[in-house]
């Protein structure tokens, strides 16, 4: 019997009501009474509040002048923001030299970009070396002493870019001792699954506001009385240590996610410990633990408000002496606070839109 | 077939995998039981039976994949000890095909076929691309080799998987179960690979149910259950005159539909 030919029927377009705007909003805003009532109580609070706030923030706020006295308008102050900004952003760092902290936060930006542009081959060979390079280069630079500048004691850094600064610092030697200790702690190797094992419970189970006065307070007690180690390295070190045991149990996280196949096909091929590690399951890992890495780096560029309470100027600390100075004293608190928030939630979201980025330039998983 | 001393430097009938009083335990619990088994090279052998029967487990610890706890094991010439160096060597000899493909999701087809090449065997790549082009083209996927595993169907990625191994041109072919995770249309073109690999003479230890393909080309079928080698024969006779009562059973069953 001669078979009959298949045919397979054409793809058509889906019905027009179940795409389209307006089909977007009966699926989504008003596909239920309790939708629908979710829908209207949301933005009639949103028209009787938007408009008070947007009024306060922008239209009736005092955008120019140098002093308190310049702010006659019923809105925010922001006057107050533009004559502390220099220290809101540099600390006291000399008027001279702040061509020296743009130059540090330039490089960052541009190790960054650097990461992001240049094609695979050439990332692992230029942009890790400059990374790991970065924080001492930056250092040489802000400090100034050992390449011919004025020297900067560290006690006149401060404001955002310090915030800024020593974050990056911190998550970019952090990102390898971390990686490090995860290897550790999942060895087969008894000591150095111990060590791994201390570090990590030991800086992860502590209060970084504990860390940080044990650093300030505790650590030079162990020195003998003539070395100093300086305030901003013991700080330094102290979130390196703290963010490790973070990013350790994030890579952790990330170890187990890889199916024990992957191991298995590099063990077949022949490859060594260390290539299968770098090769196969850290880039891997990467991808996995992207959303939690972000996640660390937002926690630990956070964090470093907190080192206000060791009397370190970072931001939060300028705008708090600021308000108590005798020239500003009309209440500006909100605006200062704010501003604060504004500026740290700019930086975290264009992490976010980073991390993402960087996911989906990994994400090798698309099917046909 | 009698073999004396001599022959055995004579290349076809070399013994390429000497097994002997192999056994295996996980904690307390038995895996392999006195497991001997001798392969010379150019050998395809067929391993089929129950699952749990400890099949997997004992063409794994060929190339260490799996570690035993007693008796011995030598893969041409080189026994496996504990020296990396030994394992190295062993590993390089052998490749190894699974059940579940395991390429590498990050890499594209050619950067899973030049790895090996580049990092073990220290090639030059545009040297080790040569070879992996060569052998895609011999799986019939040349044209895939820019796209990523996640991209191809199940037996496209299982004949990348076994164009990987062959590219660390080894002297054994391990295949775990290499068909299990594929559909029925897929299954045809990656034992075609198969087929063709043992008829250039390839040693072959293959873990499968496909009797098929094990009547075909095996010159040796082992049927294992419970950690133990019940019954080794040529082909023709296993099929039509198993001796053990296990064998019998298990062929009824699985040649029932």
């Amino acid at each position: 019997m001669q078979a009959r030919e298949f045919k397979a029927l054409p793809d058509q377009p889906a019905p027009v009501s179940t795409t389209g705007p307006i089909a977007w909003m009966k699926d989504n805003l008003f596909s239920s009474v309790f939708n629908i009532a979710v829908t209207v109580i949301i933005t009639s609070a949103l028209i009787s509040i938007l408009p008070g706030v947007l009024d306060w923030l922008i239209f009736s706020a005092n955008w120019s002048g140098t002093s308190q006295a310049d702010c006659v308008k019923d809105g925010a102050c922001w006057v107050f923001i533009q004559a502390w900004s220099q220290q809101i952003f540099y600390g006291s760092y000399p008027d001279g030299e702040i061509w020296r902290v743009n130059l540090s936060l330039m490089l960052l930006a541009g190790v960054i970009a650097l990461s992001f542009t240049l094609p695979a081959r050439l990332r692992n060979k230029i942009a890790v070396p400059a990374y790991l390079l970065l924080p001492f280069v930056c250092l040489l630079f802000l400090d100034g002493s050992n390449i011919g500048l004025t020297p900067v004691s560290t006690d006149l850094w401060g404001g955002f870019s310090l915030n800024v600064l020593i974050a990056a610092a911190s998550i970019i030697i952090a990102f390898p001792f971390g990686f490090l200790w995860a290897l550790g702690r999942q060895s087969d190797m008894p000591f150095a699954r111990s060590v791994s094992v201390t570090c990590i419970e030991f800086f992860r189970g502590t209060p970084i506001l504990a860390l940080f006065f044990m650093g300030s307070v505790m650590l030079p007690l162990f020195f003998p009385s003539d070395v100093t180690v300086d305030k901003l390295l013991r700080v330094w070190i102290i979130l390196v240590l703290f963010m490790s045991s973070y990013m350790a149990e994030v890579f952790r996280s990330g170890f187990q996610a890889i199916p024990q196949g992957q191991y298995e096909a590099a063990n077949s091929i022949g490859l060594g410990y260390w290539q299968k590690t770098l090769l196969i399951i850290f880039p891997q890992v990467i991808k996995i633990a992207m959303p939690n890495i972000l996640a660390t780096f937002v926690m630990v560029f956070k964090n470093t408000v907190f080192l206000l309470v060791i009397a370190v100027p970072e931001m939060l600390q300028v705008i708090m002496s600021a308000l108590s100075n005798s020239n500003w004293l009309g209440g500006h608190a909100v605006e200062g606070y704010l501003f604060v928030g504004f500026i740290f939630w700019i930086c975290c979201f264009s992490m976010s839109l980073l991390a993402t980025s960087i996911e989906k330039k990994l994400d090798t998983s698309h099917q046909n | 077939m009698s073999v004396d001393k001599q022959s055995i430097e004579c290349t076809n009938d070399k013994e390429i995998i000497v097994i002997k009083d192999m056994n295996k335990w996980y904690g307390n619990f038995h895996v392999l039981k006195d497991i001997n088994l001798t392969v010379k090279k150019g050998e395809r052998i067929v391993v089929c039976g129950p699952s749990g029967s400890g099949k997997s487990t004992m063409i794994r610890c060929i190339n260490r994949l799996e570690e035993f706890q007693r008796g011995s094991l030598v893969v041409n010439d080189v026994e496996m000890i504990e020296d990396v160096k030994n394992i190295e060597a062993i590993r390089r000899e052998v490749g190894m095909v699974f059940q579940h493909f395991n390429l590498f999701p990050h890499l594209t087809i050619l950067e899973n076929l030049t790895l090996g090449p580049i990092w073990v065997q220290k090639r030059p790549k545009e040297e080790a691309e040569a070879i992996a082009m060569k052998y895609l083209e011999r799986v019939q996927i040349p044209d895939q080799a820019l796209k990523y595993p996640g991209q191809l169907s199940g037996g496209q990625q299982q004949r990348v998987a076994i164009a990987r191994s062959l590219c660390m041109s080894p002297q054994i072919m391990l295949f775990d179960e290499p068909t299990s995770a594929l559909d029925p249309e897929m299954i045809k073109e990656v034992l075609d690979v198969m087929v063709e690999l043992a008829d250039e003479g390839m040693t072959m230890i293959c873990v499968t149910h496909e009797m098929g393909f094990a009547k075909k080309v095996a010159d040796r079928v082992i049927f294992m259950d419970a950690g133990e080698i019940v019954e080794e024969n040529e082909p023709n006779e296993f099929f039509n005159n198993p001796q053990m009562d296990r064998t019998q059973l298990f062929l009824s069953q699985i040649l029932e539909h």
